[in-house]
């Protein structure tokens, strides 16, 4: 089990060089000029020559992907910020919390309501209330979020004046953030539950339980719950990587100084090392969270956990099938 | 007075398309200690049957459309969702057909006797957890394998689990779904040796659904054949065995191979079972029968006891023409 999760983590350094190479390449390819954008007009050539060198922007496409990496690797260093020469790592420590703490939140509500409508719907199928769920839910999984952003800010920020219209000062504020990132997931999540849920249901093990005499209650809780959680948390772990990457519209429709919006800026200005920087740790918290669900199914489900271990199994048995032919000979 | 009494049940599957008429006027009776088997072909309604004494049919789209199931003197159709809970895995458990699929993948095997066991026993998880230890012991498992999960045992063990979660609470009664089918010979042999010993130690009766005459000649006191939804013929094995009336019971005996006589070929009934949903008029088996008469198809017959504890639902057994 440790050895598969030393894999797994070490799996996700080629997986964030492949992003690195990707996002650098994009970004040099894409027409516009930081230096341009920073000088504004009137600029005389030396001053151009003067800024790009400094931002090493003359060295050609494999020598600047070259220091980048190599900055990266020897000091951990994600670069200055074109625009404000403040290191981004610094400004990635601000930012990144708001934007974690966006995205928890959404998911923590994806998760308290999106799970049990789920089993309700399942547990009352083709009753009203499933009916009548499963219409809401496909037309929240249809509205996208931005559009979702847009009207609840013109509705209950314009119209009715109840929620502020942006930033982050009081939990008001958070309200509508939270709830349009969260209302897309809440009904993936509800339809994905109902689904599995019913498929639990249905199996002889549910029977056998019933035939226990446990209430439905119980029988829904204790085997049916567990057994469907594998699925159930695949949406969770996508939709907290998903809301990370909502968070760029989000955050620039709501105002708020997070992470996302600090990439949007990024991409306005060119400011390559803070496209990089953002982008590359977005992938790794991606990397983190699919191992993460990876590691919590041989968490839920016994018979995964004996695929991570029969790895160790079958290098034991061969060592065993070696040094006895060793023998022999 | 017997344990398990049912009069005229009768379970329909409903839908929109159709009426799945799955179980149609059954009497059964099983008396204290004893066993009754209950055989038919697939489809014949014999789970139906059982999971209707359990009132475990999935409502919708199946319905218990009447009938009266009498346990201890009790009607189990009037009984309150909760009596019922209490009446399940205590005094009527079941063992069910598929023990691959018959066990909660990620629950540890021990956990889920002890639950039952817990649930019904009134007494301490530790106690519960004691007996669940016993109960594997007594099917001839180990009791340290006990924190194993289902994925770990194999087919014939998960029965033997199966078994153990079922006979936890010293049941009155045991409903067996064919409970060596899917088993292989072998392990089949040994399964049902222990069934009937387990039952003879707690004194349980049990409802042995089956569509394996050698299985019933061994285990059973009592034989009920099923076809489509009804109970054709019932008996002592003597009555069913030696003297078989119904036209279905004989073929049935028919279609088996066997030692004493020398045979080119069996002779299976011909034809296949009806559909549920569209039966035929009259008696139901006359679509194959080799005795068919006008009158069977527009007659249905009766259930007539032609000797003492031996019934027949056959016209012209009933007329005495065969």
């Amino acid at each position: 089990m440790i050895k598969y999760f030393i894999k797994r983590l070490l799996w996700t350094i080629p997986v964030m060089l492949g992003v690195l190479v990707v996002v650098f390449t994009i970004t040099y390819f894409t027409p516009g000029d930081p230096v341009m954008t920073i000088l504004g007009t009137g600029y005389t050539p030396e001053r151009y020559a003067a800024m790009a060198h400094e931002f090493g922007l003359d060295k050609g496409y494999f020598g600047q992907i070259g220091s980048y990496i190599w900055n990266l690797i020897s000091q951990g260093s994600f670069g200055k910020s074109f625009a404000s020469n403040i290191p981004i790592a610094q400004e990635i420590a601000i930012r990144f919390p708001v934007t974690l703490k966006l995205a928890l939140l959404s998911t923590f509500f994806v998760v308290i309501v999106g799970l049990p409508l789920g089993i309700l719907s399942a547990t009352k199928q083709y009753s009203a209330f499933d009916t009548s769920l499963t219409a809401v839910a496909l037309i929240l999984c249809a509205v996208p979020s931005f559009i979702l952003a847009l009207l609840s800010l013109i509705l209950f920020g314009v119209k009715l004046r109840w929620l502020p219209i942006s930033g982050l000062d009081t939990w008001k504020s958070w309200i509508l953030p939270v709830a349009t990132n969260a209302l897309g997931g809440i009904a993936v999540l509800m339809r994905m539950t109902r689904t599995t849920m019913l498929e639990v249901i249905r199996q002889d093990y549910i029977r056998t339980a019933r035939a226990k005499g446990l209430k439905e209650s119980v029988v829904i809780r204790r085997h049916a719950l567990q057994n469907c959680l594998i699925p159930v948390l695949t949406v969770i772990g996508s939709n907290l990587t998903m809301q990370l990457a909502g968070a760029i519209i989000i955050e620039t429709i709501f105002n708020i100084n997070g992470m996302g919006m600090y990439l949007m800026q990024g991409i306005l200005a060119r400011d390559y090392p803070v496209i990089n920087g953002t982008v590359i740790l977005i992938a790794f918290i991606v990397c983190v969270m699919n191992l993460a669900v990876d590691l919590l199914y041989a968490l839920v489900d016994p018979r995964i956990k004996a695929q991570y271990t029969s790895g160790k199994r079958k290098a034991k048995a061969i060592r065993k099938l070696r040094s006895a032919k060793t023998e022999v000979e | 007075m017997s344990l398990l009494d049912i009069k005229g049940l009768t379970i329909h599957y409903i839908t929109h398309q159709n009426t799945v008429r799955a179980v149609n006027d059954v009497d059964l009776s099983i008396d204290t200690g004893k066993t009754l088997g209950l055989v038919g072909e697939t489809g014949a309604g014999k789970t139906t049957t059982a999971l209707g004494i359990l009132r475990l049919i999935q409502t919708p789209p199946g319905k218990i459309v009447s009938g009266e199931i009498l346990f201890d003197g009790k009607d189990l159709l009037k009984e309150s969702e909760h009596n019922i809970r209490m009446i399940r895995g205590n005094d009527i458990s079941m063992i069910f057909q598929d023990p691959m699929t018959a066990l909660n993948p990620i629950m540890r095997v021990g956990d889920q006797i002890a639950e039952v066991v817990y649930l019904h026993g009134d007494c301490t998880k530790e106690e519960a957890k004691e007996r669940s230890l016993h109960m594997l012991e007594t099917v001839g498992i180990r009791a340290e394998r006990s924190t194993e999960f289902p994925h770990q045992f194999s087919g014939g063990m998960k029965q033997r689990v199966v078994i153990a979660m079922a006979l936890a609470c010293k049941p009155k009664l045991l409903i067996a779904d064919e409970p060596t089918t899917a088993l292989d010979v072998t392990i089949q042999a040994q399964v049902l040796k222990m069934i009937n010993e387990l039952k003879a130690v707690y004194n349980t009766s049990m409802l042995l659904i089956t569509h394996d005459l050698g299985i019933v000649a061994e285990t059973c006191d009592e034989v009920a054949i099923m076809y489509a939804g009804q109970i054709v013929e019932y008996g002592n094995l003597e009555h069913i065995f030696d003297n078989p009336k119904h036209p279905y019971t004989i073929g049935l005996f028919k279609s088996l191979p066997s030692l004493d006589k020398d045979v080119e070929r069996l002779s299976p009934i011909k034809g296949l079972m009806p559909d549920p949903a569209n039966l035929p008029t009259g008696c139901k088996f006359h679509t194959r029968c080799d005795h068919v008469c006008e009158d069977c198809k527009a007659i249905e017959p009766a259930y007539q006891e032609i000797e003492p504890g031996h019934f027949v639902r056959c016209l012209r057994v009933e007329r005495g023409e065969i």
